[in-house]
């Protein structure tokens, strides 16, 4: 069987943790600066002050005057998750992270060990731990597992031993991944329910609601996937710098990033492999934080080679930082791999730059490369002394 | 018809480090004291440059290399001959 642990407003909860009085106070995730002004996941007095999640900010606002907006704190997410993923598979769980807040796991490794379906995700709920008010559901299809999760109480395992489309057909259609304006287009036209949206012909499915319509018909007839992808935990080799005052200068940064690297790549818990996966954290002035995670190309335990890969993501940083910290996410041996007998020079190189810049020109457009001209260096005016002239 | 996404470069030569409109506030000295809504930490330099002044389109700028609040390097000048305010790269 395939089951799933949903902790819903996992970003909330997470970012609550260390903040319990909030807990019973009317409370929100805040927008992302620069996206739709649109609350995230709320809590339970928040609900009962009538604010729903999604909610637009003012409307909020206006409905509940006293609603705190919690930022999103992006390195907490990731670390609790992180820790909750971790203690799943140390109690022999094969996880598959679709999403801070919702797994799966195939229940078929772990059912002789705990005795049954019901009791390993009784397990698992407890590795995950009680103050997270997860939920678990199993069935034999993915849908029907999320479903059974979403359905069940906090703390509850609920277990779909019958036909997944019989345990669907009553369910209300919010479960299914369709966007509100199809929602809402089924509900005019009298189709509440996934048996009632089940029951109608395919064809006519995908005519009206185009593929996503169709594919949230296929989950309501319990026609999805059954195989759950376990991921490979991840390496343990991190390293972090905390900076004596809040630093936004770029070139400070480059540096803190380079004794990072320094650092990192001189543990010996490396054991000489190269890096597939890296992250870069920071901890942001005003409590928020920021994370960019970058799979190279190639692997590589070439310290240039990771500053070029992390060095462009430091402009992306939306604040001064408090510490800067550097992951290794995936390691692999080196072995196998392909070297160049002769560097390429000479012709070789001209046809191989000739062939990269073709591909930037097919990709970006006419006009995409372009040579820096030097027309008048000596000029006060800056605009005046180059000029870009396209290599077409 | 689907538009040409690639049709934002140009095929033509364009300058390098164009000056681009800045929203600046200044204080009582004509000092920077806001830039793009970001508070100015300090002013680093300040110069002036005079040129062209024998061409009907002179050019006198106020120059001013800055630290902004969020740690951003930025340079700003004031266009003395038709006003405003400008940022610009290579100065």
């Amino acid at each position: 069987m395939v089951a799933c642990i949903l902790i819903p407003g996992f970003e909330l909860r997470a970012a609550l943790r260390d903040r319990p009085r909030l807990a019973l106070r009317p409370t929100a995730l805040a927008p992302l600066p620069g996206t739709e002004p649109l609350l995230g996941p709320v809590n339970a007095a928040a609900e009962a002050a009538g604010v729903r999640p999604e909610m637009r900010l003012g409307e909020a606002l206006a409905t509940c005057p006293s609603l705190i907006l919690v930022e999103r704190d992006a390195l907490l997410v990731e670390s609790s998750w992180e820790g909750i993923l971790r203690r799943l598979e140390d109690a022999g769980f094969a996880v598959e992270p679709v999403e801070p807040g919702c797994l799966y796991f195939d229940t078929r490794g772990v059912e002789r060990l705990y005795g049954g379906v019901a009791p390993a995700l009784r397990r698992a709920l407890a590795a995950v731990g009680a103050s997270w008010d997860a939920c678990a559901g199993a069935a034999d299809r993915r849908f029907a597992a999320l479903a059974a999760a979403a359905v069940a109480r906090p703390g509850q395992a609920l277990v779909v031993s019958d036909d997944p489309q019989e345990f669907l057909a009553p369910l209300p259609l919010t479960l299914l991944p369709l966007e509100g304006g199809r929602r809402e287009e089924l509900e005019h036209l009298g189709v509440k329910k996934i048996g009632q949206l089940a029951g109608l012909p395919g064809a006519a499915v995908a005519e009206r609601l185009g593929p996503d319509g169709r594919r949230a018909w296929s989950l309501a007839r319990g026609e999805d996937g059954t195989r759950v992808r376990a991921r490979k935990p991840p390496a343990e080799i991190a390293e972090r710098l905390e900076l004596p005052e809040a630093v936004g200068n770029e070139l400070t940064l480059r540096r803190a990033l380079n004794a990072l690297l320094d650092r990192i790549l001189a543990r010996p818990e490396r054991g000489g492999r190269e890096i597939r996966k890296v992250a870069l954290s920071a901890r942001l002035v005003g409590g928020g934080s920021w994370r960019r995670t970058v799979t190279l190309r190639e692997p590589s335990a070439e310290r240039g080679t990771l500053r070029a890969a992390l060095g462009p993501k430091l402009a992306e940083l939306p604040a001064p930082v408090l510490s800067l910290g550097v992951e290794l996410l995936a390691l692999t041996r080196s072995e196998g791999r392909q070297l160049a007998l002769v560097r390429p020079e000479g012709d070789e190189l001209q046809t191989r730059l000739q062939e990269g810049l073709r591909q930037v020109r097919a990709s970006a457009g006419s006009g995409a490369v372009a040579t820096v001209v030097e027309v008048a260096p000596w000029s006060r005016i800056p605009e005046q002394r180059s000029l870009l002239v396209p290599r077409d | 018809m689907v538009a040409d996404t690639r049709a934002a470069f140009t095929a033509r030569p364009a300058r390098l480090n164009e000056p681009r409109a800045a929203l600046v506030e200044e204080g009582i000295d004509g000092t920077p004291r806001l830039v793009n809504r970001q508070p100015v930490e300090v002013v680093r330099e300040e110069w002036r440059v005079l040129d062209r002044w024998w061409t009907e389109e002179p050019v006198h700028r106020r120059y001013f290399e800055l630290v902004l609040a969020g740690g951003q390097n930025a340079v700003v000048f004031r266009d003395e001959e038709r006003g405003g305010w400008y940022s610009q790269r290579g100065a």
